[in-house]
């Protein structure tokens, strides 16, 4: 793997963009740091969920009696108990009639996936825990299941939520430009009858985890969790709970990678509220990986079906038109605000005008769906780039050209796409001739040609261009359910100067090794001219301590724009403070003060100097030394909020900018495919990033590392899949293959820098990565396939259905793709 | 998943802990735990008492006999397969398929004896050592017995190991002249469960004079194919043969399909994976390990 070394000599005021070493590191190599299993309360007990085998089902009666009668179980709750309990059922995001979901902490009356909590039981040690948990008994009435995405919304299905009255959570439609008239007058039409992007997820190294205690001395609710969006859960949970804002609290200090599937842990976190009331202690829950893979949370499935593209002779492609169905499992959580998050890159990397996208969000017996890195977005890019390699494959274009010819292009920006967001900065074309050249294109394609048939072996080359979408405007939610109260975006920081004159950073974010405490320092100490080292940032997020807004939490592909952001600005305000202290101290003018090492000085004359200690002291401890106007308005603590520069998109047009940045990350690479098994390795593999201004080039690289391997596992080894009854066949890492070291190739990664000209230091937020491999696999294998077999119509490729493809056309199977009558006529004229 | 409580014992005899396991009804011996203990955890089967055999001496030595025959202990892990000069040198198929089973932690606790007595159709050593022709050496309490390989494995998880035994021993036969060893794998990922798995023995002086091919994963047990092995006997030691042979494996396989593989794909893989650990074995075709 190609890494850029840390640097280590930074010159003091100037360490943004350079690779500064991570100051997180020392405490997580040594082992020093504290994750929410580390957690330990006075008193506490440790809980189990009982989860339901079944993924559809009436729940006849739970007895908690067995599990009661053990010495050492303090108490168990159910679902029915836990309705009375509760206020109200959590609050839904949906409009009618899917706002009728009542979903509750624990299932209530039915249980409707495989591993939905049922019941849940605390106990002295977590192994007599989980020995009572097995004691409760459940009986239940098996009911008929619904598992595809798309049947689910027929009207004869299986009813998850009766008293919604469908499984369709969410439908809309999204028409922008003309499409039927490009349809008309295109050359060609492109018709795909089939796509369908998996579920997979993230499976991060550390699962859920929370120590939740009810206190009834301070009537507050602390909250020692991993969740990575507390002020999200806060506001589901508040309500449910019957607790008020301010004693609901939230922290976290270390998360063990989270990818936005720990936004999902509030249902948990609510139950072990209740729990820990009815026990009166605190009750604390470590999530086992088959619970995780059971009912965390799976990245979104979606089906787009009879996909009809509409290209011209030179290769322009106007627009396309499909039907979508996303799956999102038996509740809406977080959904479905999926549903509208993909619309953050409607044409993906291209200048596609004219869009059509049916779309309809249902309701299964599947675990529920939760953010996943590239969250709703790779979904959508990834339709649009197979979209791009089907047209090239069907018409003979060159899969780079065809790109090129349609991409965004340099001198478009600031851009903006059919449904009015605007594309910030960027150079795509320079970045795939970089990445094409990283995995020497031109070498791989005339070994191709010279292999031929008969080898045994096929080489494909394949491109994925994504777009991450970074800083939401929560403006978007409204196309989703128009009473939605939000909008807008921000992020809250503090800055502030300590009794002896130290700096000290406080974030509203909850980082799970995105390293914030190293670039926060970064940031701040160019602002007042100190080394990032001698910054401290306060590691991980506190309610009590920390100031935040509603948006805070780390997810989304934000924090280089709000959460630096926020810091940039508080530091600011900081700065400001400081050097009118020193300007009265110094008897000069504000406009004369350097801050340099922490030395407060008059320009031109170091000898007139105080430090920050001395200025924190004139605050602190000597303020009748102060004139009074001065030391009753400065308190060297400085809170700022960033915001975004958003409007409230139009519901109606279902039009908006609905993000600030657009961090592009274009992937290239070689595979070669065996055709007696199937097995596609990767022969070559190249990830470019375009991040504009980067605070810390290592740590971005990082995370094109970690989003390149995610996407390659996803694309050829996990998936999670249900039978027909509806049980999870990957609950384990026995069947579930997380990609690991030995399957992942050498990456080469470049990267170019076009600054953002809407955020405060010209950064993008990135890191989720937008699910280039995914694209770019589909892509190459693609490429491998001949004219006669199918396409490549699913994202997850193992050996097998690789295998399937490569001898599709001697089977003489249905090739999934058309070109209209006419169409193909002129085409052949034109090869 | 955590362990439900169990007694544990640690005999410091093969002979006590063949009593411990006759005189408890919920009794299993433990050898590298890297399965039984899973098994425990997830709470599909349940046990009074785990026999810990691991750390036996008697059960823990690699005898090699000047012909080159092997005796290798039960409790013998896979690293140490891997890293015995006696194994390397004898039967090097075996310490290279051992040196690739899993990762590091598994090898180091992993055992021949372990990986034989799950008797789970995915596990690498079974079909190997049916190929080589091994003996296994059972212990009771009525004295030692011998099974060959080909009749060791009955089916999913059940072996000839009955209640109250023991496997002690393995013994490999030495290699005849002439002959070597092939394996081949399909799997998932780098270091996951296999789809379909070959094992082959083959004498060969240019012309193939016997040939042992054993497939795993498509059926309950390691088989030996007797259609492949007439149709390779007497024919020129070179890829094209062995490819035609390995066209007679086929409907006669009744694989079950799962969510890795289904049955038509593991049919397919069978006989991919047979002709691979032919060719490798006749020394056309580079390593196939895992
Ligand atoms: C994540 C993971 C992946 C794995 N992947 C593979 C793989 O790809 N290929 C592979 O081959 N293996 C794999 N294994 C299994 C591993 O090789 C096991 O160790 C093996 O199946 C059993 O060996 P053991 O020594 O650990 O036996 P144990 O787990 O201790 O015992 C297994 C069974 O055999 C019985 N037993 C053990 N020794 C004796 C004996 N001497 N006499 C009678 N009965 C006995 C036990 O009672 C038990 O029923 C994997 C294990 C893990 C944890």
């Amino acid at each position: 793997m190609s890494t850029t070394p840390a640097d280590t000599a930074v010159e003091i005021g100037r360490s943004i963009g350079v690779s500064v070493p991570r100051r997180e590191d020392r405490r997580l190599l040594q082992g020093q740091g504290e994750f929410a299993d580390d957690v330990w309360m006075h008193r506490q007990g440790y809980a189990h969920f009982v989860r339901s085998p079944h993924a559809h089902a009436r729940i006849v009666s739970v007895d908690t009696r067995r599990a009661l009668a053990l010495d050492g179980v303090y108490a168990a709750l159910t679902g029915e108990e836990v309705k009375e309990l509760c206020e109200s059922p959590f609050f839904q995001i949906a409009p009618e009639p899917a706002a009728k979901i009542a979903e509750y902490p624990l299932a209530v009356d039915k249980v409707r996936y495989h591993g939905d909590a049922v019941a849940v039981v605390l106990a002295e040690t977590r192994e007599l825990a989980r020995d009572a948990a097995g004691l409760v008994d459940v009986e239940y009435e098996l009911l008929p299941v619904v598992v595809d995405g798309v049947a689910a919304a027929e009207a004869d299905a299986p009813l998850l939520h009766e008293q919604v009255g469908t499984n369709v959570a969410w439908h809309g439609v999204f028409d922008w430009g003309d499409v039927d008239w490009a349809l008309e007058n295109a050359d060609h039409v492109v018709e795909i009858d089939h796509l369908h992007f998996h579920r997979f997820s993230s499976t991060p190294l550390e699962c859920n985890a929370a120590v939740v205690h009810w206190d009834p001395g301070t009537d507050t609710v602390q909250v020692k969790s991993n969740n990575q969006m507390p002020m999200f859960a806060s506001m589901v949970i508040g309500p449910t709970l019957g607790v008020a804002s301010n004693r609901l609290l939230f922290a976290s200090q270390d998360i063990g990678g989270a990818f936005g599937n720990k936004i999902g842990s509030y249902p948990q976190i609510a139950a072990l509220a209740l729990l820990s009331r009815k026990a009166g202690r605190p009750a604390k829950w470590t999530e086992y990986r088959t619970e995780h893979m059971l009912s965390c949370g799976h990245g979104n499935e979606r089906t787009f079906l009879d996909t009809r593209v509409a290209v011209m002779k030179d290769g322009t492609i106007l627009g396309f038109k499909t039907r979508a169905f996303d799956d999102a499992g038996a509740y809406l959580h977080y959904e479905p605000l999926g549903a509208v998050i993909w619309s953050q890159v409607s044409c993906g990397c291209y200048r596609l005008k004219h869009l059509h996208v049916d779309y309809t969000e249902t309701l299964t017996n599947k675990c529920p769906t939760i953010p996943n890195r590239g969250y709703s977005r790779l979904q959508h890019l990834w339709l649009i780039e197979r979209i791009i390699d089907i047209v090239a494959h069907e018409l003979g274009f060159d899969p780079v050209e065809l790109r090129k010819r349609n991409y965004v292009q340099p001198d478009d920006y600031p851009y903006e796409t059919p449904n009015g967001c605007v594309y910030d900065s960027g150079d795509l074309p320079r970045s795939l001739d970089i990445a094409l050249e990283l995995i020497d294109h031109d070498k791989w394609r005339a070994r191709q040609r010279e292999l031929g048939r008969g080898s045994g072996k096929r080489i494909g080359i394949g491109i994925g261009s994504t777009l991450d979408s970074g800083t939401n405007n929560f403006g978007q939610a409204r196309i989703i359910n128009p009473e939605l109260p939000f909008s807008g975006n921000g992020e809250a920081a503090y800055v502030k100067l300590d009794l002896y004159g130290e700096v000290n950073v406080n974030l509203g974010t909850t980082p799970q090794g995105q390293s914030h405490e190293t670039t926060a320092a970064q940031v701040v100490g160019d602002v007042l001219g100190m080394g990032p080292e001698q910054v401290h940032v306060t590691a991980g997020f506190n309610q009590q301590q920390n100031t935040y807004v509603a948006f805070s939490g780390t997810y989304a592909s934000q924090f280089a724009v709000t959460g630096l952001g926020a810091a940039k600005g508080a530091a600011e305000k900081l700065r400001a403070e400081i050097i009118e202290v020193a300007a009265f101290a110094l008897e000069a003018d504000a406009e004369d003060i350097e801050l340099a090492d922490g030395m407060c000085s008059v320009r031109g004359d170091q000898e007139r100097a105080i430090p920050f200690i001395g200025v924190a002291n004139l605050i602190y401890a000597n303020n009748a030394a102060l004139p009074t106007e001065l030391r009753e308005r400065i308190s060297l603590n400085c809170r700022h909020v960033y915001v975004p520069p958003f409007e409230v998109p139009d519901p109606d047009k279902k039009r908006g900018n609905l993000t600030l940045t657009y961090a592009s990350q274009i992937h290239a690479c070689v595979v070669e495919i065996d055709e007696d098994t199937g097995h596609v390795e990767i022969l070559e593999y190249a990830a470019v990033d375009d991040c504009g201004k980067r605070i810390n080039p290592r740590i971005v690289e990082g995370q094109v590392h970690g989003a390149t391997a995610l996407g390659i596992g996803a694309a050829l080894y996990e998936s999670f899949e249900y039978d027909g009854d509806g049980q999870l066949q990957q609950a384990s890492f026995y069947d579930y293959h997380a990609i690991t070291a030995l399957d992942a190739p050498d990456i080469k990664t470049a990267d170019i820098e076009s600054p953002s000209p809407f955020t405060p230091n010209g950064a993008k937020g990135m890191g989720e990565g937008g699910g280039a491999p995914l694209h770019a696999i589909c892509s190459a294998i693609q490429d491998a396939l001949g004219d006669q077999d199918a396409i490549v119509s699913d994202s997850h490729n193992p050996w097998e259905r690789v295998w399937w493809l490569v001898h599709s056309g001697e089977r003489g199977e249905p090739r999934g793709v058309r070109v209209s009558a006419q169409a193909a006529a002129s085409a052949e004229g034109e090869s | 998943m955590l362990l439900e409580s169990v007694a544990y014992a640690r005999p410091d005899t093969v002979a006590e802990a063949l009593q411990l396991l006759a005189e408890n009804e919920d009794a299993a011996p433990l050898a590298g735990g890297q399965s039984l203990i899973n098994v425990l955890k997830h709470r599909v089967a349940s046990l009074e008492l785990l026999v810990d055999i691991s750390r036996l001496e008697e059960l823990r030595g690699i005898a090699a006999a000047p012909d080159g025959g092997l005796e290798i202990g039960a409790c013998v892990t896979y690293d140490e397969l891997d890293h015995s000069p006696e194994v390397r040198s004898a039967q090097p198929m075996l310490a290279d398929v051992a040196g690739h089973i899993e990762d590091q932690q598994i090898r180091d606790a992993g055992t021949i004896g372990g990986n034989c007595c799950l008797s789970d159709p995915t596990n690498n050593l079974p079909p190997l050592l049916v190929a080589l022709g091994a003996t296994m050496v059972i212990a009771s309490s009525g004295g030692p017995r011998e099974v060959a390989a080909s009749d060791f494995f009955h089916g999913y998880f059940a072996t000839a190991v009955g209640e109250g035994e023991l496997l002690t021993s393995v013994r490999v036969p030495p290699l005849a002249a002439g002959a070597s060893a092939g394996y081949s794998t399909v799997a998932v990922g780098a270091d996951s469960k296999a789809i379909a798995r070959a094992a082959a023995l083959v004498r060969a002086n240019g012309t193939i004079e016997e040939a042992r091919v054993v497939l795993a994963c498509v059926s309950p047990i390691p088989a030996r194919h007797a259609g492949m092995e007439e149709a390779l006997r007497g024919r020129a030691a070179e890829p094209a043969a062995v490819a035609a042979a390995a066209e007679r494996i086929g409907a006669d396989l009744e694989p079950l399909g799962d969510a890795h593989g289904s049955a038509e794909y593991r049919r397919a893989m069978a006989r991919v994976v047979a002709r691979r650990a032919v060719c490798q074995a006749i020394g056309n075709g580079g390593p196939q390990h895992g």
